[in-house]
């Protein structure tokens, strides 16, 4: 009788610490951090079978980490993050597992516009290319960086001419071409972001792209009246505000980075942000 | 019935009848049950985490469970005096030995087909809510599965054997833990040894390594997960090397058992 | 042909330290058909190492044993006999049952007789109620009953059994020296290990002694009991003077006095009583037991 009323004593007691306690939980900081991995061939010769699953959880472990990161940024808490050790894992995991898409597809998302790594995701690309040999977004990636952020059009088109060959899409050589040669680099930016949207169901990743896009979609409205001041008037503006005065533009766009839009001595749309959090300026 | 059917028959029973089975099974079938939803954090692999989870965890559920009826099988019946009452009757240890062995292996396989179909449902409701732009090549599935049974059963025979010269748990349990890992890895130490870095090694130790290579389980030649994960093409070369390589380690392994277990004094 | 036929085998075990044990040395025993031959002697006297060779768990390092003609530890010597191994331990996720079905089937009976088997020899140890239930939860003295069914199923003409007593209620022993003795009438051989000198006492034919792993003794148990009276105990109501002056009175409570009669002296007090027309109550042989038979030779041996 008394172990039973010392239980249901105990048992009340611990309900009614409860919610307090799980309030509690909830406020403390949750540690926001990737962590060390070891050398990627340790953790081969030690997960052996499972290194594909090691792999992908690493990943995924990144893309948690990476979810945490947006949030706080939407909050205006910067963090600095451990980039350097997230693009470290990213290469450890492909080669843990070279066929993870997750793994190139992530560096595509995170480490182009952000950080300016082009380079590296463009060597990253090519080493799931020679596994993922069915893939054709890996060149199509690979393609788009070359043209969009390194300008190097040759090695572009061979890119997209495999990943045309590829997908069996003979509408994307000429896509490509078009991307190449004829539109602004804005607009190609801008499809490419929609792309990527469109295939994307990580709400972090998404939430990147969607910033971008906000910011790309800015610029394209000034420079389209931009152009049209230039044939107006046949000069360019001196200042973004110029345009709204001209009531070409009715509200001056927003950059979604926090920096303030003008332009420089060519008439080229340019921001104080640099098109990048704070942190990374 | 003969006398190999009834011995595996009560092998089987004790196996099943074990309460720390039941516990392990439960946990690994809920664990199957979460593949779906761990695998949709992925970025775009939502069906190739769910197969590489599936795989992994069944791969895995196997493997302690070699391990632990394995290297708690003859050393036990020794210790609790079993062998007194099953080897006085007319039975050769022979029988006795491979009956083992028949046991854990038909628990193997059977757990292992019915945790691969158990599976079939949660990585096609994984695969679905994000469709890949590969197809689940599920005769791949099917080889990567029979390869981790057979996997599975290489431990448990390796473990038998350590049993069945052993007086204690340690022996068989590390020692097939340490054979596991060892015979995963060496495959990729042995390609690292014959590769880029066999300069900077002396040849000794060059030789050293690939004799024990060569000693050592394989059991990268039992993965197939890859293939299945992202439907590569397995050629039946491939199949049959491994099937060639598993029967007769498999049966070097028992004869070595049983050979020792004859030579074993009792009592 | 001789059920069992032990010449001269001799074992040594490695003890501690690296010093050889000699649990047996030039044992020879023979034993005959339909006899029930019990082994005593004090523990780690060899008994148990005696069984062990006689089964074929270990082989001696000299000598040879022959189970039926066959040697010992060969499938005909082991498909000969029954036997009870010291305290059984049976596979305890198993019901009896079960296990019974093991023992048949290694016996190679047909599915058959070992159902109808394992019905009499369940019947028989009085485990028809625990037949389905796991071993796991049964007492010492069950899982005990257990062993002697299972030695008893395939119905053979020899038995093994160590210490069949042990682990069992006074029943249980009843039950035993009931089933030995069935046993016997059916022409059975039987040979045991015991410690207990009152089961030897009751149920054998022969008793062999081993002390220090040789054979001390081998003789007819009903002889050492004949041999062993003493003299007798008797109860006498009011004694005459000259019957209490004769013999000395170990007790006397005024009613009933006890006299002590030596074996000599028999004749001539059942003659003087006869004549004094005393009231005898009660002559009782005292004997030499077997237990001092086997004490004697112990200490003799350890002197």
């Amino acid at each position: 009788m008394k172990g039973r009323l010392a239980l249901v004593t105990l048992v009340l007691a611990y309900l009614c610490l409860l919610p307090g306690f799980i309030g509690q939980m909830k406020e403390r900081p949750i540690e926001v951090k990737l962590g060390y991995q070891p050398h990627a061939r340790v953790i081969r010769l030690v997960s052996g079978e499972f290194s594909p699953l090691v792999a992908e959880m690493s990943v995924v472990n990144l893309l948690f980490y990476y979810g945490t990161l947006v949030d706080k940024w939407q909050k205006n808490i910067i963090i600095r993050p451990e980039y350097m050790n997230m693009f470290r894992m990213l290469s450890t995991v492909s080669e843990l597992d070279p066929y993870n898409q997750d793994a190139y597809y992530f560096a595509q998302a995170a480490f182009t516009w952000e950080l300016g790594r082009v380079k590296e995701v463009n060597m990253l690309l090519e080493r799931g290319m020679q596994f993922r040999t069915w893939d054709h977004w890996l060149p199509f990636y690979a393609g788009f960086n070359s043209a969009y952020f390194l300008k190097d059009y040759a090695a572009a088109a061979k890119y997209m001419q495999r990943s045309a060959e590829l997908s069996g899409d003979t509408l994307r050589t000429k896509l490509a071409s078009r991307y190449l040669y004829e539109s602004s680099r804005t607009s190609m930016a801008l499809s490419f972001l929609d792309g990527m949207i469109a295939r994307e169901k990580n709400a972090a990743v998404i939430k990147t792209y969607q910033v971008r896009k906000e910011a790309l979609q800015a610029v394209d409205t000034i420079e389209q009246a931009v152009l049209a001041y230039r044939q107006a008037k046949g000069g360019n503006p001196a200042q973004v505000s110029d345009l709204v005065a001209s009531g070409l533009i009715k509200v001056l766009p927003r950059d979604p980075y926090g920096g303030e839009f003008y332009l420089d001595n060519d008439g080229r749309v340019r921001t104080t942000s640099q098109f990048a959090n704070p942190d990374q300026r | 019935m003969s006398k190999f059917a009834v011995l595996i028959q009560v092998n089987l029973k004790t196996i099943l009848r074990d309460r720390i089975l039941h516990a392990i099974l439960g946990a690994v079938v809920v664990g199957l049950l979460l593949v779906p939803a761990i695998s949709s954090f992925s970025m775009r692999q939502v069906q190739e985490l769910a197969i590489s989870l599936a795989l992994s965890g069944i791969s895995f559920f196997l493997l302690v469970m070699a391990i632990l009826l394995g290297s708690s099988s003859i050393w036990r019946d020794v210790e609790q005096r079993h062998t007194t009452s099953v080897l006085t009757l007319p039975l050769s240890r022979t029988t006795y030995v491979l009956a083992k062995f028949a046991a854990i292996a038909i628990f193997l396989l059977g757990t292992g087909i019915l945790l691969g179909i158990c599976s079939i449902p949660l990585i096609s409701v994984a695969a679905a809510s994000y469709p890949s732009d590969q197809p689940i090549l599920w005769g791949n599935l099917v080889v990567a599965l029979c390869g981790d049974i057979a996997k599975s059963m290489l431990i448990a025979a390796m473990a038998l054997l350590l049993s069945s010269i052993s007086t204690s748990f340690y022996l068989p349990f590390f020692g097939s833990v340490v054979l596991y890992l060892c015979g995963s890895a060496s495959q990729e130490v042995y390609e690292y040894v014959t590769g880029e870095f066999v300069r900077a090694m002396h040849p000794l130790v060059i030789v050293i390594i690939k004799s024990v290579y060569c000693l050592l389980p394989n059991l990268a030649a039992f993965n197939y997960k890859v293939q299945a994960v992202y439907a590569l093409p397995i050629p039946f070369e491939q199949i049959a090397w491994s099937v060639g390589y598993g029967t007769l380690y498999v049966a070097m392994i028992l004869v070595l058992a049983v050979l020792t277990f004859n030579r074993r004094v009792l009592g | 042909m001789n059920p069992i036929l032990i010449e001269r085998i001799s074992k040594s075990y490695k003890g501690k330290k690296g010093q050889r044990i000699q649990a047996l040395s030039e044992l020879t025993l023979e034993v005959k058909p339909g006899e029930i031959l019990g082994v005593l002697g004090p523990n780690g006297a060899g008994k148990s190492t005696t069984i062990k060779i006689l089964t074929g768990q270990i082989p001696p390092d000299s000598g040879t044993v022959e189970i039926l003609g066959a040697m010992a530890g060969s499938m005909q010597a082991r498909s000969a006999f029954g036997y009870l191994p010291e305290n059984p331990a049976f596979y305890d996720f198993l019901t009896p049952r079960e296990y019974l079905h093991l023992v048949g089937a290694a016996f190679a009976m047909s599915v058959d007789r070992i159902k109808s088997e394992s019905d009499r020899v369940l019947a028989l140890l009085d485990l028809q109620t625990d037949s389905d239930r796991p071993l796991r939860g049964f007492s010492k003295g069950m899982v005990q009953r257990l062993g002697l069914a299972q030695a008893l199923l395939h119905d053979p003409d020899l038995f093994i059994w160590d210490e069949p007593m042990s682990g069992l209620d006074p029943m249980g022993r009843a039950l035993v020296k009931g089933l030995m003795l069935e046993l016997k009438r059916r022409g059975k051989t039987i040979f045991f290990s015991t410690h207990v000198t009152a089961d030897v006492e009751a149920v054998c034919d022969r008793v062999a002694v081993i002390v220090g792993g040789r054979l001390q003794a081998l003789n007819d148990v009903q002889e050492i009991l004949a041999d062993g009276i003493e003299g007798y105990q008797v109860q006498i109501l009011n004694p005459s003077a000259e019957l209490a002056a004769r013999f000395s009175a170990s007790e006397d409570n005024g009613v009933m006095t006890e006299l002590y009669v030596s074996r000599e002296a028999l004749p001539g007090f059942l003659d003087l009583a006869s004549r004094g027309g005393e009231d005898i109550r009660l002559i009782e042989p005292r004997r030499r037991n077997l237990e001092q038979f086997f004490l004697d030779i112990v200490s003799r041996n350890q002197r």
